[in-house]
């Protein structure tokens, strides 16, 4: 088990390409090890995957930590920048064009509900939720 | 809700084919004949050719398809661009349909008889839909994408659901929960992505034009792996609505063709406001085609004045030498044909690449929270509520999609979106900012669509940074919301054939019919530079 965690997304992998490359990737893995955000937490794998609703084997929760802790470090770059008086943009200039308020009867209703795997007329069907503190 | 009782757009009067195009039509060769091509002649427009032959009754819609069909069977146990593929009696129906109509002297679409395949994460309520993911193995969609409408109702013929990178994350299709799909030009390496079933089947001549997404360079970047044209539209060009989101910030519909008319054909069939989607533009759509001019018509100079801008930090190191040689050569190409090109740098530029991440998994985290095996989607079962969501998801969901949630889930964390969210949506403005300064200075940018070609098939499965490394050429643009062509313009030498480099042009917001109508001149002004791969070669003009 652990020779094959060695194997995965190490500098071995570098080995393969063209030293251009090579040398791009170690910049920017240099940069993932130097953040600016000692206050922000690492991140906690198994609380991420409860928060978005992924039950992780706790193989994938060993698997995925270091890959997610690069990717987040390397995010880190985003905070030596000096951002004072950008405004953030939500997306591209785009027109505000809403349509009009007025509700509409979809023709295919039954193909939404030929879609749903647990089905009692009305009634999509789950199990009972529990009230976990 | 949704209602049937749209009245079809008059389409068909929208789209007058200019005479010069006819021109251009006629003077273009069957599909079906296997005559001696010249090894350098330009790609003609397949659209137009078939749009040719079958108003001439030189051919039958039936015969087309089927002389599709039977390349598209032959080739595809070697490439597996689909997911999906119709009865052929599905295909050959609709298009004895078309013939009924021609011989009964009817109007019949732009896209009459014309072969398209769709990316599987665009909705088509006659196909399975599943985003390339078994959470939605088997899912078949209530209704057709409006982008899958328009080509239908154009006369198109949806000849099957090609393969993807799991909900469009990744560059190779092998995050596809089903299949890799292969290169058309080297099988053992990878068509690009996410968009790579679509781009090989084009590639392939499997199909004549096909429909991707772009969030990240995902046309893009395959185009220029596989050797075709794809186009990425400025956003809110195309209507979203029926493609499964990914980042509803970036996503954008687009097309992949085997020459430049084709794509922008397609495009025009697609574009325009649909009021689905509050993100599409009501910018009227221009007929793309009509300022193209026939090769033959074209003077010695014919982009006299053109400014062209190539991006200085998509050329520097980290990129392949064989990749920086073909960008320069079409730069040389641009001069010949008139236009003054400079180098230029945009600040910035490399930041685009972990602000992009950022915008990309926290918006994607949102919009795949929606698959929880509830109201569609493959569902674990389960004695209590939670559980139900966190089993159907960890067993319907692929590991580079969990990650990409639960990273995405750690930025937008309570007292996190000031660190990388609005921070990214900061850079998002700087990179806006510097595209429209070069763009007022220039009329195209251009650069290459990614820093190799086509690498081995397991060659960077392993390294999520490496993988997102090559996105460097095509994200910023998203950012940006411009659009983007890129047309095959040269190789790299790699046995068997070559392996193709892509040409990217980018342009100002809406103005696709510049792009096109300069990428058309490029493209048939390129000599000694034919893009069939082997594999198809001898069943191709």
């Amino acid at each position: 088990m652990s020779s094959k965690m060695l194997l995965r997304g190490t500098p071995l992998t570098l080995t393969l390409w063209n030293p251009k490359i090579q040398h791009k990737l170690l910049q920017l893995r240099r940069l993932s090890s130097k953040t600016n955000c000692s206050s922000l937490q690492p991140p906690n794998v198994s609380h991420l995957a409860k928060t978005a609703h992924i039950s992780l084997t706790p193989t994938e929760v060993e698997e995925f930590g270091p890959k997610i802790q690069q990717v987040i470090g390397w995010f880190g770059q985003l905070q030596g920048v000096d951002l004072q008086s950008i405004e953030p943009s939500i997306r591209a200039d785009t027109e505000n064009n809403l349509r009009d308020n007025t509700p509409e009867i979809f023709d295919h209703r039954d193909a939404i509900i030929a879609s749903v795997p647990s089905y009692e007329e009305p009634y999509i069907k789950v199990p009972k939720v529990l009230n976990v503190d | 809700m949704l209602s049937t009782l749209q009245t079809p757009r008059s389409s068909l009067s929208r789209f007058t084919l200019p005479s010069t195009i006819t021109t251009l039509a006629s003077n273009s060769q069957s599909t079906l004949t296997t005559t001696q091509s010249p090894t350098t002649s330009p790609p003609q427009s397949q659209i137009l050719s078939i749009r040719h032959s079958l108003l001439t009754r030189n051919l039958s819609a039936v015969d087309l398809a089927r002389s599709y069909l039977t390349r598209l069977r032959l080739t595809e146990p070697h490439l597996r661009s689909f997911l999906h593929i119709p009865d052929d009696q599905t295909i050959i129906s609709q298009a004895n349909d078309l013939d009924r109509r021609i011989a009964a002297g009817k109007d019949v679409g732009p896209l009459a008889g014309v072969l398209v395949a769709v990316k599987d994460n665009i909705c088509t309520a006659d196909m399975p839909s599943t985003g390339g993911s078994r959470i939605l193995q088997n899912y078949r969609p209530p209704f057709d994408a409006t982008a899958v409408k328009k080509l239908k109702e154009l006369g198109g013929i949806v000849v099957g659901k090609t393969n993807m990178d799991e909900f469009g994350m990744g560059s190779t299709t092998e995050a596809s929960a089903f299949q890799v799909t292969a290169n058309p030009w080297d099988v053992s390496r990878v068509p690009g992505g996410s968009s790579g079933g679509s781009a090989a089947a084009v590639s392939a001549r499997q199909c004549v034009v096909s429909l991707g997404s772009d969030t990240g360079g995902s046309v893009r970047q395959p185009a220029s792996f596989c050797g075709v044209v794809g186009l990425k539209p400025t956003y809110g060009r195309v209507s979203r609505f029926g493609l499964m989101a990914y980042a509803s910030s970036l996503d954008a519909i687009g097309c992949f063709g085997s020459s430049v008319a084709d794509t922008g054909i397609l495009l025009h069939a697609i574009a325009g406001h649909d009021r689905f989607d509050a993100t599409s533009s009501k910018q009227e759509v221009p007929n793309f085609l009509s300022h193209f001019d026939s090769a033959s018509s074209l003077e010695s100079k014919p982009l006299k004045g053109l400014r062209v801008g190539l991006i200085r930090e998509t050329i520097e190191d980290g990129v392949d030498a064989g990749v920086v040689s073909a960008i320069r050569a079409a730069a040389s190409h641009f001069e010949e044909l008139g236009c003054s090109v400079n180098e230029v740098s945009l600040p910035s530029f490399s930041l685009g690449l972990p602000a992009y991440y950022v915008l990309a998994l926290s918006e994607s985290s949102s919009n795949l929270s929606r698959y929880d095996g509830i109201r569609y989607g493959n569902q674990v079962h389960a004695d209590e509520l939670d559980s139900l969501y966190g089993d159907s998801r960890a067993k319907g969901l692929g590991s580079e999609v969990k990650m990409r949630i639960l990273m995405g889930t750690y930025a937008l964390s309570a007292g996190y979106y000031d660190a990388y969210y609005k921070r990214a949506q900061q850079v998002r403005t700087i990179i806006r900012n510097s595209f429209k300064e070069a763009l007022d200075q220039y009329d195209i940018l251009i650069s290459p669509a990614a820093p190799s070609v086509a690498y081995k098939i397991g060659e960077k499965k392993n390294d999520p940074l490496a993988m997102y490394a090559g996105d460097i050429m095509t994200v910023n643009v998203n950012l940006a919301g411009l659009p983007a062509l890129v047309l095959p313009c040269g190789f790299v030498d790699s046995e068997p054939a070559g392996l193709p480099v892509g040409l990217q042009m980018i342009g100002a917001a809406f103005d696709e019919g510049e792009l096109l109508r300069v990428g058309h001149i490029f493209e048939q002004t390129l000599e000694n530079c034919r893009f069939v791969p082997p594999l198809v070669a001898d069943s191709v003009e």
